[in-house]
């Protein structure tokens, strides 16, 4: 019968899966409470210490259970994982059926090569900015969303829309927006007197815009899974803050805020993992330029391994990416998850 | 929150996943490339074709350039009748070069390897040290392949260790264009400046017409490093000598130069955010420089009249780059299946269908006998501008080494390029980086397979 214990060991899996590792737990736990009341009668045995030798039915369910999920992590994520960590060792041109083998040398050329400091600069900042960014606009439009307005369930679709938009219809139209020529953000500049700023040419600049691209799309999560917490903090606790004179301000910072300490904590890892991992609106609108000045970390992934064919440079900086998520992730669930009220 | 976890992991945990990762290195190690030095290039010469009889069934990688995949299914119908035995199938394997690319290499070693492929100026090179495609004399020969009718330049762009390695098929070289309406009302002569000295003097008129940036220069990479040849080799500079980054040279440092002063010193050019060539049909720029590609587009999208003509000399004469792909045989398949890919391949550029997909397409007739065939001729009558891209084919050469055959050499140089357009860098600070890092790439990458 399966612990909370191997739950947890469960959800140790999940920092380079991302979305799917948090559902994947509460799938789990969900699962686990079949198991329990299908092979034991006493919901408490559960919680028995973990001593105790457990029936090996249990165990055989267990596996019925979680075999083929395992099977295919095993071969779809672990293998691969371990295949490219593998390959990081060698000199490899993608589509050669020789490589040498070169130890540590990828790694070595990553960190001396003087183009790394860019992208690691590059990957910081874009992170950095999605991530905080948008959780804190995320949730200033699920507060918004939350209040009785008038046309709130129009609004609340146009908050999560592009969200479920394809990421390159996404670049490519935002490719227009921007254009300094016919563009529209140029007319309303021009509007005000302000010359629009080179958002092509300059690799700040472009930054900014896959920035504000990339938060245009995917804020309408963080507000929806905001939203979704905010309408389960209990009205009684607001009321008597009110009740006892605080502001709703001071109610705000003091009742709500800790109450969706879970939600934000939840919210900080996935979006870390889908911003650390985008793609879609780099390719579509910028390819990584001008000057590489909008190549992520992810990007150059995908550069070196298929546009210069160098597989064993790619899986390296690969690895080295997923050594930063891991340890992110597992920083974030050893000292953020524990000063989280529930 | 459902789960309530607290991030603990004992020494038996840690154990059963060792066991797991243990169990999946051991699967993992079983795949991949083989180890060691030197397995490069396929040997040339080791099939007796003769006695061989040709696959029934091969297939073909395309991206059909110039939306040539109607086209492409014409000549494969008229060769399926003409050859009832074989079937070709084409397969669409990506929306450019560089799809087609990643794709057959991807797919090597395993046994969806196509018979034919798209080989790119960029990509053929990497195919051959690989050892992924098939050198093309010996079966050419035995098939009465008439290679000697192919424009020199263009077939002899595929040659490396005394084989060539790819057949052109949808070739392209850059080409100037200019808008006759911003030309006329500057006062100039209906034709594009012979050289760029011409053009420095031409310049302030276009400037004093108003509202037009006299040039429109393109960025990005696969691009700016293709057109920036024009200028280097005009000033008789190169990137390569074979292997040898030459960007240090007087000359090249000199046709940066002079790129940098058109835009900071005399402000007469300026670097498209997005599309330069969507800008030029717009009025924006007064002249580009493009891809005989995108003659079609241009022609249908500008409101004006668009003149074409070669790109403007420099001190060194004339200088101009080519381009566009050719096609391949794969090495990984059986006799049987390369020969018939070979009888397919000289069939789709024998002279009838390479002036067929030429006309169709705006690319370049790649066989002197089509170039001046009968189907042509009618072409230029409708389209004189198209008579300036092949007649400007005698003056073009192919590629330095050290921007086409080097991975990331292309993308070194368009970071150098943009420096020295967008950032005003000096040109041999920026140079000296990317050479550097070609070389680096060179030796890590290349010369380990030669």
């Amino acid at each position: 019968m399966p612990t909370i214990e191997d739950l947890h060991s469960g959800l140790g899996r999940g920092p380079h899966r991302g979305t799917a590792s948090v559902v994947a737990v509460t799938t789990k736990a969900s699962s686990a409470g079949i198991v329990n009341t299908v092979s034991t009668p006493g919901v408490r045995r559960a919680f028995t210490p973990r001593k105790k030798k457990k029936p090996w039915k249990s165990w055989l369910l267990f596996l019925l259970f979680a075999g083929p999920n395992v099977a295919l992590l095993i071969v779809f994520t672990y293998k691969p994982l371990l295949q490219s960590l593998y390959y990081s060792t060698l000199q490899w041109n993608l589509g050669s059926a020789a490589a040498i083998p070169v130890g540590l040398g990828n790694y070595v050329s990553w960190f001396t090569d003087p183009g790394t400091s860019r992208v690691v600069t590059v990957t910081l900042i874009f992170t950095v900015a999605t991530v905080g960014g948008g959780m804190v606009i995320g949730l200033l439009f699920a507060v918004l969303l939350n209040r009785k307005l008038h046309g709130r369930g129009a609004a609340r679709t146009i908050v999560v829309a592009p969200y479920v938009l394809s990421g390159v219809a996404v670049g490519l139209l935002w490719l227009f927006v921007f254009d300094p020529n016919f563009g529209i953000t140029a007319a309303l500049l021009d509007a005000i007197g302000v010359a629009s700023p080179p958002w092509y040419n300059d690799p700040h600049w472009a930054l900014v815009m896959v920035i504000i691209v990339y938060l245009w799309k995917n804020v309408g999560y963080v507000a929806l899974i905001y939203l979704a917490a905010l309408q389960s903090v209990p009205r009684d606790l607001l009321e008597a803050a009110s009740l006892d004179g605080a502001s709703p301000m001071r109610a705000f910072r003091n009742i709500v805020l800790p109450l969706l300490g879970p939600t934000t904590f939840f919210l900080s890892i996935t979006t870390l993992l889908s911003s650390l991992q985008s793609f879609d609106i780099i390719q579509a609108m910028t390819k990584g330029g001008p000057l590489e000045g909008t190549t992520t970390m992810m990007y150059q992934i995908y550069q070196e391994g298929f546009q210069a064919g160098r597989a064993g440079y790619s899986s390296a900086v690969a690895t080295i990416l997923f050594a930063v998520l891991l340890v992110v992730t597992l920083i974030q669930m050893k000292y953020v998850e524990k000063r989280v009220h529930y | 929150m459902t789960a309530t976890p607290t991030f603990t992991i004992n020494r038996r945990q840690i154990l059963k996943l060792a066991a797991v990762f243990g169990a999946t290195a051991t699967l993992a190690a079983c795949s991949g490339p083989s180890l060691g030095a030197g397995a490069g290039a396929a040997e040339a010469g080791l099939t007796d074709w003769t006695g061989i009889t040709p696959a029934k069934e091969i297939t073909w990688w395309s991206n059909h350039p110039g939306t040539s995949k109607l086209i492409e299914e014409e000549i494969i119908r008229q060769f399926q009748a003409e050859n009832p035995e074989i079937t070709v199938n084409l397969v669409t394997a990506g929306a450019n070069y560089d799809e087609v690319a990643q794709k057959f290499q991807a797919a090597s070693g395993t046994n969806s390897v196509p018979d034919l492929v798209l080989a790119s100026d960029v990509w053929w090179f990497r195919y051959m040290i690989n050892g992924q495609i098939l050198p093309i004399d010996d079966l050419a020969k035995h098939l009465e392949f008439d290679t000697a009718d192919f424009n020199t330049t263009l077939y002899d762009d595929y040659t490396f260790t005394g084989n060539h390695w790819a057949v052109p098929y949808a070739r392209s070289t850059p080409l100037f264009y200019y808008n006759k309406s911003v030309w006329a009302a500057a006062g100039l002569p209906d034709r594009a400046p012979k050289t760029w000295a011409e053009f420095d003097e031409w310049a302030p008129k276009i400037l004093a017409v108003g509202g037009v940036t006299p040039l429109g220069l393109g960025k990005g990479t696969s691009w700016a490093a293709w057109w920036f040849c024009n200028m280097l080799w005009g000033q008789g500079g190169a990137y390569s000598d074979e292997w040898t980054m030459t960007l240090d040279t007087p000359e090249a440092i000199a046709a940066a130069d002079y790129l940098q002063s058109l835009i900071y010193d005399r402000k007469v050019a300026a670097v498209a955010a997005v599309d330069q060539v969507a800008d030029f049909g717009a009025g924006l720029t007064g002249c580009i420089m493009g891809s005989t590609g995108s003659l079609t587009g241009i022609l249908k999208a500008a409101a004006f009249e668009v003149g074409t003509g070669f790109l403007p000399e420099g001190p060194k004469g004339p200088a101009c780059p080519t381009g566009g792909t050719g096609v391949a045989i794969a090495a990984d398949r059986t006799p049987e299946q390369q020969l018939a890919a070979g009888m397919f391949l000289k069939f789709l550029t024998n002279s009838e269908n390479t002036a067929y997909f030429s006309s169709n397409t705006g690319y370049m007739p790649v066989r002197t006998s089509a170039r001046d065939g009968e189907t042509m001729a009618t072409v230029y009558a409708e389209f004189p501008q198209f008579r300036t891209a092949v007649d400007q084919l005698e003056t073009t050469r192919s590629q330095d080494w050290g921007r086409v055959f080097v991975p990331n050499a292309d993308k070194e140089l368009t970071t150098a390029l943009e420096k020295i357009m967008l950032q005003q860098t000096a040109p041999a600070e920026a140079f000296a980086v990317a050479s550097t890092a070609i070389a680096t790439s060179f030796d890590e990458n290349v010369s380990a397979y030669l």
